[in-house]
């Protein structure tokens, strides 16, 4: 099995309710995001046109990240997912300057300290979700690994209103992400690093 | 790709971006362990046991002290030694343990035993590759042009050498250690590296132009944007022009404050011309142009 997840531009409206789903999911801290939205202009002036980009952890086949942690920290399973255990992370951050797409996320000191409302007082949402994280290490999307385990679809995929993040076995070809990757001619982000990322574009 | 997206931050555009997570304490880390791998592999060649000692005790508290305040769990620093097989930041924790460990024995042990020749060779291999495994390591990273390039461990020898032979300079100049070379022959090697040094650093940034769009955006911040100030006055002027000037035309005759001015201009350049090519490593965007 080789999990990965196809994103259909043509669909993507830009609302980021995936972006506020993977928080919710994840409960990370503040300025600490697994996966947004990003605006891309297409065409050239005078013909243009925005269009929207979700970007996250690729899970790349053959990653950097895991090439270059020193702790084997991070680890890619045989479905394909690549996690970090935040128990062997010492927090040198050559994972974070190694992936091509700027995707991991450093939690400095006393990021875990403050909540989304300041004065050192945490929500119970965030008392909940915190000790899952520990401050300085490094921080990732890992395709909702909780959610997955248990056969459900990353949390950005459940919410997506437009159908624009599809999840499944690319290595069966006949799932609809491999359908629809071999369909719509899909594509990786940045092919000339080597790095086989699990996540496609549609355009 | 050609450039036609913006530079930008943390914002939800798409973009180039700059990489900020490396930046002032790891360039220092680099920094101590070139210049203390470089005065031991000096000190090696010109036989001077306090130059050795010095060039350990730099590795250790300087390079070693940088890495362990930059680390977020400095406590679990030991776990860096697990992965040498693929991770370069291991290799490199693990030669500068051997380095250590060998250079000690061979300070220890008497000249001339079998002990002291295997220390002395083990540690000077070790220390070449304290000099050089940044440029390996910064080479390794695949999301920024402007490192992932064969140049960048020999740009890291080379600066490692000048510093050990400044340092070594320094020491022999201010009576705290002698050689078994003549200074002539130190002051026009250190000639011949900071000539050596501003011609790699010249075909460093040529290489740069036939890069990606991102390699450009670096070569851009370095000598036309923010950093160029830096870059033009600290890592060229101070660092190879101003020192390449004074040790040509005045050198070990001006005495030991001439040989002080030109080893502290030699390392503010060391250290800013890394610094400088830490922080203005560019990321590409995510996805190329896209189509309407």
């Amino acid at each position: 099995m080789h999990l990965g997840m196809v994103i259909d531009l043509k669909r993507c409206v830009g609302c980021q309710a995936c972006t506020i789903a993977c928080k919710s999911e994840n409960g990370t801290p503040p300025g600490v995001l697994f996966t947004k939205v990003l605006d891309q202009v297409a065409g050239e002036y005078p013909i243009v046109k925005k269009k929207f980009v979700p970007v996250l952890c690729n899970h790349c086949q053959d990653a950097p990240c895991v090439r270059v942690c020193p702790t084997g920290a991070t680890t890619k399973r045989e479905d394909g997912l690549v996690l970090v255990d935040h128990d062997k992370c010492v927090g040198c951050r050559a994972c974070y300057v190694a992936c091509p797409y700027k995707n991991r996320v450093f939690l400095k000191k006393g990021a875990l300290k403050t909540g989304y409302f300041g004065g050192n007082q945490m929500t119970p949402f965030e008392k909940a979700k915190y000790p899952k994280w520990q401050e300085g290490t490094v921080v990732k999307c890992t395709f909702c690994v909780e959610r997955v385990d248990q056969g459900l679809d990353p949390s950005c995929v459940q919410t997506c209103p437009a159908d624009a993040r599809i999840f499944g076995d690319l290595s069966d070809p006949n799932s609809k992400v491999s359908r629809l990757i071999r369909q719509r001619g899909g594509y990786q982000p940045q092919p000339e690093n080597n790095t086989e990322p699990s996540v496609y574009y549609l355009e | 790709m050609a450039k036609t997206m913006p530079l930008v931050g943390e914002e939800f555009v798409a973009g180039y971006r700059l990489q900020t997570e490396w930046a002032t304490l790891i360039a220092a880390a680099f920094f101590f362990g070139k210049i203390g791998a470089g005065l031991f592999l000096m000190s090696l060649f010109t036989d001077s046991s306090v130059g050795a000692l010095v060039g350990l005790l730099i590795v250790l508290i300087g390079k070693g002290g940088a890495h362990l305040l930059y680390l977020g769990r400095p406590e679990r620093f030991w776990r860096a030694l697990t992965k040498p097989g693929t991770s370069w930041v291991a290799r490199g924790f693990w030669a500068m343990m051997v380095m250590m460990v060998s250079g000690a024995l061979f300070l220890l042990a008497e000249p001339g035993s079998g002990v002291w020749w295997a220390a002395q060779i083990i540690a000077g291999v070790t220390a070449f590759i304290v000099a050089v495994y940044d440029g390996f390591l910064m080479n390794s990273s695949p999301s920024i042009p402007l490192w992932n390039t064969a140049m960048m461990p020999v740009l890291c020898l080379f600066y490692s050498l000048l510093g050990g032979t400044s340092l070594t300079l320094f020491l022999v100049d201010f009576g705290l250690t002698t050689v078994t070379i003549e200074e002539t022959l130190l002051s026009n090697l250190e000639i011949i590296l900071l000539v050596t040094n501003l011609i790699v650093v010249i075909l460093y940034l040529l290489s740069m132009t036939n890069g990606t769009a991102a390699a450009k955006e670096s070569l851009r911040l370095l000598l036309k944007g923010s950093f160029a100030p830096a870059f033009y006055i600290l890592a060229i002027g101070v660092g190879l022009v101003f020192t390449l000037f004074m040790a040509y035309f005045i050198g070990v005759a001006g005495g030991a404050g001439v040989v002080a001015l030109i080893t502290l201009a030699d390392l503010i350049g060391h250290y800013f011309i890394f610094f400088l090519f830490l922080r203005a490593g560019v990321y590409a965007p995510v996805l190329g142009k896209l189509t309407l």
